[in-house]
């Protein structure tokens, strides 16, 4: 009863709405705003991503260039390659990269490029804690994190329709604007819960590859051990969480941790191929 | 320039490598075993927060000795750092590599307007030459194996773990 008398009350009160002149409303207009802000949320397909990605890796390469090493990079191509093809996307154009910088970092851009510092190399001490670096960095491609937090981040900086301009326009001013955002986020960082899923599914990726998977909390132990205040890793610091979070996080892996503990660490390749 | 001074450099470079022994604390009580096996005879009941130093490590386990003797102990028990506890800082081998670089004893590691700090980034200019020097490294799916298998890895399923 108390239903119809509602009904009653909307049916008269629709035509009256109807009545109200909403003024320089463009209806196909709001449609296709509409229509691109869902496009962008949904729709960067593979070639945006690794379009977007090579613009954001130039920029990166900008900041910091690659350390003039052949021998190096092709070495830590073919560990990063390697641990690539045990994922769910092994064929994107995966590519790595050593910085020449003295901070310890990694950077993932999307679409399958992945950078880490000098600085950071020259702290390891084996295959296998490069291995649990680059397994980390791979899962953010894999997961898409920085991909989704450029879509989110350029929502709100740009409309829906000037976003979905800059995925259809290479070197148009929507473009350098989102790939803009999209290096500077690397001074910002991703959500905590991004790296912590990157620090799990890295161990995972690492044994897969056949390594010893407590390669990448060994180098959270060693960033714990440094200095916060150090300027090498105030970056890192302020992008990631604490390593002694991160370390309690990994205890729940230790099942697969432990399991492969035995596998090579491969500490004499890494010497001759990486401190020569 | 930075060629030349890596010769002067490398016993530094190693130093840290052979500097093994690290105060560490225990993040929960545990205990200290003979071996780095959780079958292996029990050693000592260490308490939560108790100091150790740290040896080496062996797969999921770090040899450490403290008040209560020597043994084996879990690597993710293990906390290092915290306040007063570092002893890199500003005197660590960044700051080496900042004088070989930019041959000054300043802090900053800024060469020109390049650097990863973050408003660098946020300045940051495409470099198209060296994108495409990068593409030139870059391993295929084959040489990947075959690198794979020079290092006696063997590829392994493992599941990723229900989120």
């Amino acid at each position: 009863m108390r239903t119809l008398v509602l009904l009653a009350a909307l049916a008269a009160a629709v035509p009256a709405q109807a009545q109200f002149r909403l003024p320089n409303l463009d209806i196909n207009r709001l449609i296709d705003t509409v229509k691109n802000v869902k496009k962008a949320v949904t729709d960067i397909g593979e070639p945006e991503e690794i379009e977007i990605g090579q613009d954001v890796a130039s920029r990166l390469l900008g900041a910091a260039p690659l350390v003039p090493d052949a021998a190096l990079q092709r070495y830590v191509n073919h560990v990063g390659r390697w641990l690539a093809a045990q994922t769910e996307r092994p064929d994107l154009p995966w590519r790595f990269g050593v910085l020449d910088a003295p901070q310890l970092n990694a950077f993932a851009v999307p679409g399958g490029t992945i950078f880490i510092t000098r600085g950071l190399l020259e702290r390891m001490k084996s295959e296998s804690e490069l291995a649990g670096v680059l397994a980390h960095e791979i899962v953010h491609v894999l997961r898409k994190h920085h991909l989704k937090a450029i879509q989110k981040g350029a929502k709100a900086a740009l409309a829906g329709e000037a976003l979905n301009q800059a995925l259809e326009e290479r070197g148009g001013a929507a473009r350098e604007k989102l790939i803009s955002f999209g290096t500077e986020m690397y001074g910002r960082g991703l959500d905590k819960a991004d790296e912590l899923e990157a620090d799990r599914l890295g161990v995972v990726i690492a044994a897969r590859g056949g390594y010893d998977p407590y390669g990448l909390p060994m180098v959270i132990q060693t960033l714990q051990a440094m200095n916060p205040e150090d300027s090498g890793i105030a970056l890192m610091f302020k992008t990631h969480p604490a390593p002694a979070e991160r370390l309690g996080a990994l205890e729940a892996m230790q099942p697969t941790l432990d399991a492969h503990a035995s596998r090579p660490q491969l500490v004499e390749r890494f010497k001759a191929q990486a401190r020569r | 320039m930075r060629r030349l001074a890596l010769p002067l450099l490398l016993p530094l470079l190693l130093f840290p490598l052979l500097a093994n022994a690290e105060p560490a604390t225990l993040v929960r009580a545990t205990e200290l075993k003979a071996a780095p096996a959780t079958d292996a005879a029990t050693v000592a009941s260490l308490p939560e927060n108790a100091a150790v130093e740290t040896l080496e490590r062996k797969g999921g386990w770090t040899r450490v000795k403290g008040v209560a003797g020597e043994g084996w102990v879990r690597m993710l028990a293990l906390r290092f750092g915290g306040p007063g506890a570092a002893k890199q800082g500003e005197s660590g081998i960044a700051q080496i590599f900042n004088v070989a670089r930019t041959g000054t004893s300043g802090t900053q590691v800024t060469t020109g307007a390049r650097g990863l700090d973050a408003d660098q980034l946020a300045n940051a200019q495409p470099n198209p030459a060296e994108l495409a020097k990068m593409k030139g490294y870059a391993a295929d799916r084959a040489g990947a194996e075959a690198f794979a298998v020079q290092g006696k890895l063997a590829a392994t399923p493992v599941e990723y773990p229900q989120p």
